[in-house]
């Protein structure tokens, strides 16, 4: 699904990423852990192909180099960034930009694109699993949600989008033990064989809800430490300097 | 190059007058041809270069022509309305079918103010001297409309290299009430101007709402000095949706004469290629307890250019003043430019006046985000244009309005390539 080998990034000439290889089979989950500052958002940004980055190494998505591949095409082709801080939209109609995005994402894939009503009907379904107040849907973009409420909005997003590969970037962040619940169940009821997730994460907490097959280890820009989800239970006790 | 004087037989050529009237005409002639269309060394006109934009684009100015005055119009048929068509700035036919008709006054201007005052706009100057069509509407006392006034402004395709000068005046008696959506649609493809003067009169408890949108972009050059006149407890509302032209500059004035009125306007322009959009506004707090509100936002792109001026002023006696002006813009390239003036001359000293500016470009983040779902940069960029500017669709509260508004607003956009 995904292969990182020897993956660099840099911005403002500072090296962020330094040689960073993964690689991520269809219906895995992979956990990347690592302190604050060890390039875990960066390489979040370089797999959904943001700009201002210096990239150098081999990125392949299905077999396909990505560094050529715009942001928005990459969305068409399956990858989804769940993002840590979803951005404010104001004057974009929450249902509407789904609906837009939806269709998009399907006519890319060669797929009919969907009347309002058969679309609100999946929405409708999607948003009652997590628990979402409808009226949140008609509000504008994120504008003025809770730090849960934006949270839920990305895995409502991931949802509806069916991606082949999700990158959840520090969704756990900000969440209380009840909308992490939610939000685990989301991604664990839509965990399949064909499709690969790499979950971001400070905290071993995510993992107590969300069993990893691999956990890697984010440090100064380098996979230090790769491991099953054992490694993530050992990380909770002796910290990221226990592991050396 | 273009001579700025006009003949003063032109005026004989419009028609026949009185002693006063031509006194008037000759008066009003002679001011505007000592200074011509105004330039930027006038202050009020000093991001819009007026003289430069009519020599450049004019080789002459015929004052009249045998222009038609019949014209298809394409009715709207999103909701039911009354309507008043205007072609060329001369009335032609008018329905009130959803109203009592006797409540209702319409016909062609006549002036009869022919009080010689120092104008500091020549537009109006010159319009005092060649006006010679437009429409009087006046409502009765007591009288709230069922439905909305269409106003359809047509502007016919023989227009060519030719000033048109009307007058309206619309007069709204006490307790009263009329919501107008003006319509203009151009046909032309040549280049004219199209300098009108307008006089709004609210009476005690009056309501006005009124939504002005320009269907398409055309060659007009379009002036209009609008003059707005409050009386206690009157209240009105404006929305203005231009099309960008090359030229268009709305000089509008309100008056908040009496206690407790209330004035608010609100403006999205999407301006491109090379337009050039004034709007200027002054409102005269001139009693207490009055409340006026603008907000204008401008988008523009390529090398368009928008203006703002808004000033706010306010009289010794006009305590309890609450006044507040917004001006916001984004930028969507480097060759375009937003002018912004926001001045407040405030005499009393127990009044709440507030005013903001801001311009810059769209947010990347925002780009960045939209684009992680699929949408492509353009369909981005377009998507958080039409957010930006939809708010002020958004505070309309008849939903057919809105709709309707929202479409002329996605067919503006749509199709937006960045440049």
């Amino acid at each position: 699904m995904l292969s990182i080998k020897n993956l660099s990034a840099s911005i403002n000439n500072k090296e962020i990423l330094k040689g960073v290889n993964i690689n991520i089979k269809p219906g895995e989950l992979h956990a990347i852990m690592g302190p604050n500052g060890s390039g875990k958002s960066t390489l979040a940004n370089v797999l959904s192909g943001r700009e201002g980055y210096k990239v150098s190494g081999e990125l392949k998505y299905q077999g396909k180099n990505l560094n050529e591949i715009s942001i928005d095409e990459r969305a068409q082709k399956g990858i989804f960034l769940a993002f840590q801080y979803p951005t404010e939209i104001p004057g974009v109609n929450t249902r509407n930009f789904l609906k837009t995005s939806f269709n998009k994402v399907r006519k890319a894939q060669g797929k009919k694109e969907l009347d309002a009503l058969s679309f609100l009907k999946i929405l409708k379904e999607k948003s009652n699993e997590l628990g979402m107040d409808e009226k949140m849907l008609s509000r504008q973009l994120n504008v003025g949600f809770s730090g849960g409420e934006k949270k839920k909005n990305e895995i409502l997003q991931m949802k509806i989008l069916e991606p082949n590969l999700v990158i959840l970037d520090e969704t756990d962040s900000g969440l209380d033990i009840d909308a992490l619940k939610i939000v685990a169940d989301g991604v664990n009821s839509s965990r399949n064989d064909k499709k690969s997730f790499l979950v971001i994460t400070h905290y071993q907490r995510l993992l107590n809800f969300i069993k990893p097959d691999f956990v890697h280890v984010l440090a100064d820009g380098k996979i230090v430490k790769s491991g099953t989800s054992e490694l993530a239970i050992q990380l909770e006790k002796t910290g990221y300097k226990g592991i050396n | 190059m273009l001579n700025f004087k006009i003949n003063l037989n032109e005026i004989d050529k419009i028609g026949k007058f009185s002693k006063e009237e031509k006194d008037f005409r000759l008066k009003n002639l002679n001011y505007f041809n000592n200074v011509g269309f105004p330039n930027k060394k006038q202050e009020d006109w000093k991001f819009s270069d007026l003289r430069e934009i009519v020599s450049k684009n004019f080789s002459k100015l015929n004052i009249k022509s045998s222009e038609q005055e019949k014209s298809k119009i394409n009715f709207i048929k999103d909701f039911e309305h009354n309507y008043i068509v205007v072609i060329n700035g001369r009335l032609t036919v008018s329905d009130f079918r959803f109203e009592e008709n006797d409540k209702i006054k319409l016909k062609s201007f006549t002036n009869n103010d022919f009080a010689d005052r120092k104008e500091n706009n020549p537009l109006i100057n010159l319009n005092h001297a060649l006006s010679d069509k437009g429409f009087f509407l006046e409502i009765e006392e007591n009288y709230k409309f069922k439905k909305i006034l269409v106003i359809y402004n047509l502007f016919t395709n023989d227009l060519n290299e030719i000033i048109l000068n009307s007058k309206n005046k619309i007069k709204i008696g006490k307790n009263s009430e009329l919501h107008t959506l003006n319509l203009i649609i151009n046909q032309s493809e040549k280049n004219f101007f199209n300098n009108v003067y307008e006089n709004v009169v609210l009476e005690k408890a009056a309501i006005l709402k009124n939504i002005c949108v320009q269907n398409n972009k055309s060659s007009g050059y379009f002036h209009k000095y609008s003059k707005h006149e409050l009386s206690n407890a009157s209240n009105l509302t404006t929305f203005i949706f231009p099309s960008g032209l090359k030229f268009n500059k709305l000089d509008l004035e309100f008056n908040l004469n009496g206690e407790n009125c209330e004035c608010n306007l609100q403006s999205a322009s999407f301006l491109n290629k090379i337009d050039h959009q004034e709007i200027k506004t002054r409102v005269n707090h001139n009693s207490p307890n009055c409340k006026s509100y603008q907000k204008v936002k401008n988008v523009l792109d390529s090398e368009s250019k928008g203006i703002y001026q808004g000033k706010i002023f306010v009289k010794d006696v006009a305590q309890k003043t609450d006044a507040y002006q917004l001006s916001k813009a984004i930028l969507l390239s480097e060759r375009s430019e937003f002018d912004s003036k926001p001045e407040l001359e405030i005499y009393a000293d127990d009044v709440k006046c507030s005013h903001g500016s801001s311009s810059g470009s769209l947010d990347k983040d925002s780009i960045y985000y939209l684009m992680t779902r699929g949408l492509s940069e353009n369909e981005s960029v377009e998507l958080l244009v039409n957010g930006f500017l939809s708010e002020v669709i958004e505070s309309i509260k008849s939903d057919s309005m809105k709709n309707f508004l929202k479409k002329k607003l996605a067919d503006q956009l749509n199709g937006y390539k960045k440049n």
